[in-house]
């Protein structure tokens, strides 16, 4: 039996580039409860340059808030818990910190192993510094070159379906090989070859014992098949070995978590991936990570996943890079006070030469959440090109239905109002139907996803517990109506003692209705013809049980694609209102 | 354990050992030894960094079999060849060759085809301060120390230059301007306060300046400053910052030295930042600089992010609980007291330590 299934304590650690963070979980009344949080400035990089150090900064804050001791003299972890109540059973660990690993990324034909590699590569915190195909026009000296130019930490190959190409694949395998030899010494490459399966001698033969090579499922088994997941579990295997070669601190932790140890992409991947089990396949479930150096989108329909993690993008070292998928216009339409373009572009290069420090003054904060809504529309279109297209994304710019949206990362878990968060995560991510935005304030949800494969009550109990901030849910009717319309009519029947309440929304509106965390209450929504809300087609009516949050019942009647007014200062004021309107500002 | 929250220290200090490690982007060559004295230009080690590969077709070439290649070959793997010279033939009556397309080497041959290195420009790494070799591998990294003063900034536009520093302008905040610019500036390294405009950056290359040490600089300029031939290293961050009133006393008080500009963009995974070195020389012993400082009453320590950004203070007080701040936001923070004697809050994420 796994150790961790007879555990009582759980000790989860990340490692971000910013923050670390220590939560503590135990059993109380029989259920698995968040018990403390400890959060640390990380250490990867100066002055320490160990990871050790942070991680046991964020323990001593869990040790102070619960007066539990986890380390002792020797500063070892205390494990398993001892008579005296010390320590924990089980550690669990995820980590984004560190340099990133720089990849080529190889295949055979474009829209077929190039494109299953670089959904693989893209579920990863790598950076592409390469692409080799079949079909390119390079020469192959050419590509020798690419690949010695680039001096790649990894080389991520795939091609042929099982039992499929294997001459081309085995020419490419040569060239990757010659390459990879004349790659200078003292920074060793490794190569993971994802493809067909009957090649795995052959592939193995042509690279020699010099190179250290990792064969795993192939990616693409058949033209109409692709499986990423056992690829994914190989590749996390592979990037934690170059992380605990180049970053001190990470073998200790990895001791410590014998074995429990994963990206956190990977973990926060899994329990969306869990969830959307849970919530059936009518809906997919989103997740947004919005970290200082990446941005990880997962989402997952039917079981599905699919993890895009932009490294480009991010609100801290990377935030430099979202001026490559927007400009500094589409960040300013979401600013409600009037500040000097110049100004936001030294705040974006002062940000990345500083990307653990906090806004002070409003002007910042307005400024920083500007950003965020912009790096997270940014990093939805980029994921939201794996998605499975189906009937209900109507339009390329509009979203499918999901439910719930869970969304983390320190801009958001700092947010002065609980209204700052929902607003803009409806801003960047523009919700259709009815959906329920949840907060992950303490990051748990990496932490929930190691500890799932071997027990997976921990994140049903978890999830339920309240350690989750549920926002509201949200109501956005989708469809064409004049400003000022009415498009819907809703009904509020409140269970227990509270006020029944009915209304109409008209178009343009964004309106909050109180119903607080944990109250209950039966909305029905009665839309207008040409509207639609998500039960079952435009004009369609419908009642469901619906549930508060830290905001409350949000009526999103701003239309999709939101529509902000041409001149700048009516856009300020609207901005301003809609911030009002939630209840950031009083 | 550490009590004491440990932010990232950055170097303002009149006289301190300076040790730094020169790495070859790839292995090559380490021109000089240990206890070796070597000046900024000093080229202290050199590789071939992106050699170009080329495949000779030798069967094609000679007109042979594959099975015969080997016997034609001239040059072997692992061998060097000038261009022109032959690797294989000459073969029958018409004596064909293949000849060396270029200075190189052969890297491996097979399938009857060689595969040849082009060889690349050479790239040179020199010691870019005067001092002395204390240690090296043979092949690719060389440290070299020196006594001196040390201003560590945040950016720096890639290059790495040597020269005599001159002040412009009136101060730290001073704006960089075409008519502070003239030719008595040849080939100096510049101190200003604040760039805003490319057009004194551009005629500081006409100068043939060798560096520019800046406050601030405003943002929009970085692709302007990536493309110029010297180096730039800013102190404090983009916009309107001026040089820090240590680094700014320090560095007026050695105007006249020869300073090395070392503008490598910071790495956070590596202790490599931005910095501008004077070599002081020195007969007593002088200690390595902190490198980890925790943040206690009486560190000094300089604000990075606004308001206050670029103001410098002593720490009075760790406060024990997070504070609120106007944005609304709460942070674990610090009472400063500001050069000029305000006692200011401040969150410890916005402070670095100032040594």
């Amino acid at each position: 039996m796994n150790a961790i299934l007879d555990a009582d304590t759980l000790l989860a650690v990340d490692v971000g580039s910013v923050n670390t963070r220590a939560n503590l979980f135990d059993v109380v009344d029989g259920r698995y409860r968040l018990i403390a949080t400890g959060r640390s400035p990380s250490t990867v990089g100066t002055p320490v340059y160990d990871i050790s150090e942070g991680v046991r900064m964020a323990l001593d804050k869990v040790q102070t808030i619960t007066g539990r001791r986890l380390v002792d003299e020797a500063e070892e972890l205390i494990m398993p818990v001892t008579n005296e109540g010390t320590g924990v059973d089980v550690l669990v660990a995820t980590a984004t910190a560190g340099s990133k690993v720089r990849t080529i990324l190889v295949g055979l034909m474009p829209g077929v192993s190039l494109q299953s590699i670089r959904r693989l590569a893209a579920s990863s915190y790598l950076e592409i510094v390469g692409e080799i195909g079949l079909m390119d026009r390079r020469r192959e000296e050419e590509r020798i070159d690419l690949i010695v130019a680039a001096r790649p930490d990894l080389i991520l190959m795939a091609g042929g379906t099982d039992g499929g190409a294997s001459d081309s694949v085995l020419q490419l395998v040569e060239t990757v090989g010659v390459a990879a030899n004349l790659l200078p010494g003292g920074k060793p490459v490794r190569i993971v070859f994802a493809g067909n399966r009957h090649l795995g001698a052959s592939v193995m033969e042509c690279f020699g014992e010099r190179l250290s090579v990792t064969l795993t499922p192939n990616v693409r088994p058949s033209l109409e098949l692709e499986d990423l997941a056992p690829a994914r579990i190989r590749l996390a295997e592979v990037m934690a070995d170059i992380r605990t070669a180049r970053v001190s601190g990470f073998s200790e932790l990895e001791q410590w978590s014998r074995g429990n140890f994963m990206s956190t992409a990977d973990a926060f991947g899994r329990i969306i991936r869990y969830l959307s089990g849970i919530y059936g396949p009518d809906k997919g479930v989103l997740g947004i990570d919005l970290g200082a150096s990446q941005a990880t989108i997962a989402a997952a329909f039917d079981g599905m996943l699919r993890i895009a993690v932009s490294s480009d993008l991010g609100l801290g070292t990377s935030l430099p890079g979202l001026l490559k998928h927007s400009t500094l216009a589409d960040v300013m339409r979401w600013m409600p006070v009037e500040i000097p373009e110049y100004r936001l572009r030294d705040y974006i290069g002062n940000k990345a030469l500083h990307p653990g420090t906090v806004p002070v003054e409003m002007d910042e904060l307005h400024i920083e959440y500007a950003l965020a809504r912009e790096v997270i529309r940014s990093a939805l279109s980029l994921a939201k090109r794996e998605w499975p297209m189906n009937k209900a994304m109507r339009s390329s710019w509009l979203l499918p239905p999901f439910e719930p949206i869970i969304a983390s990362g320190g801009a958001l878990a700092r947010a002065p109002h609980p209204g700052y968060a929902a607003l803009m995560l409806l801003d960047a991510v523009q919700p259709t139907g009815i959906s329920t935005l949840v907060l992950d304030p303490y990051n748990l949800t990496p932490a929930l996803g190691v500890a799932a494969g071997p027990m997976p009550v921990i994140p049903v109990q978890v999830l339920e517990s309240g350690s989750y901030v549920s926002l509201g849910t949200v109501v956005a009717p989708v469809g064409q109506a004049r400003h000022g319309r009415r498009i819907l009519r809703l009904n509020l029947e409140r269970e227990g003692n509270g006020q029944d309440m009915s209304g109409e929304i008209r178009m343009g509106q964004l309106v909050v209705l109180p119903l607080a965390q944990g109250e209950k209450t039966r909305l029905t929504l009665r839309p207008e013809r040409g509207i639609d809300i998500g039960f079952g087609g435009p004009g369609r009516a419908g009642a469901l049980r619906v549930a508060g949050g830290a905001v409350g019942l949000i009526i999103d009647a701003r239309g999709r694609p939101i529509s902000l007014p041409k001149d700048a200062g009516q856009r300020r004021e609207l901005n301003q209102k809609w911030l009002w309107d939630i209840g950031a500002i009083e | 354990m550490s009590n004491y929250p440990l932010p990232s220290v950055t170097h303002v200090t009149p006289l301190t050992t300076i040790r730094r490690e020169r790495v070859l982007p790839i292995p090559g060559v380490v021109t000089v030894r240990v206890n070796e004295k070597v000046q900024a230009s000093h080229i202290v080690a050199e590789a071939e960094p992106a050699p170009r590969h080329l495949f000779l077709d030798i069967v094609r070439g000679l007109g042979v079999s594959e099975r015969q290649v080997s016997q034609y070959l001239v040059r072997h793997e692992g061998d060097r060849a000038d261009a022109g010279e032959v690797i294989a033939g000459p073969v029958g009556l018409a004596r064909r060759t293949v000849r060396a397309p270029a200075d190189g080497r052969i890297v491996s041959i097979s399938r009857g085809r060689v595969l040849f290195e082009v060889r690349g420009e050479l790239f040179r790494m020199r010691a870019g301060f005067p001092g002395v070799v204390i240690a090296t591998d043979g092949t690719h990294s060389v440290t070299i120390q020196t006594t001196g003063a040390l201003i560590q900034g945040v950016w720096g536009n890639g290059h790495m230059d040597y020269g005599v520093m001159r002040m412009v302008g009136a101060g730290p905040a001073d704006r960089l301007k075409t008519d502070q610019l003239d030719v008595n500036l040849r080939g100096a390294v510049l101190v200003a306060g604040i760039c805003d405009h490319p057009a004194p950056l551009h005629q500081a290359t006409e100068l043939s300046v060798r560096g520019v040490i800046l406050g601030g600089l405003a943002s929009d300029l970085i692709p302007v400053v990536q493309r110029l031939p010297y180096s730039v290293v800013v102190i404090e961050g983009f916009g309107e910052l001026p040089i820090n009133p240590p680094a700014f006393n320090l560095l007026s008080t050695n105007v006249g030295r020869e300073v090395a500009l070392y503008a490598h963009a910071a790495n956070p995974y590596q202790s490599q930042r931005p910095e501008v070195i004077i070599p002081l020389p020195t007969s007593r012993d002088v200690g390595f600089p902190d490198e980890v400082v925790p943040l206690r009453s009486g560190v000094r320590v300089r604000v990075i992010r606004a308001p206050y950004h670029g103001e410098v203070g002593i720490i009075q007080k760790v406060l024990a609980r997070a504070a609120q701040y106007p944005s609304g936001i709460r942070a674990m923070s610090a009472k400063v007291e500001l050069e000029g004697g305000n006692v200011a809050t401040v969150p410890i994420a916005n402070l670095e330590v100032l040594q």
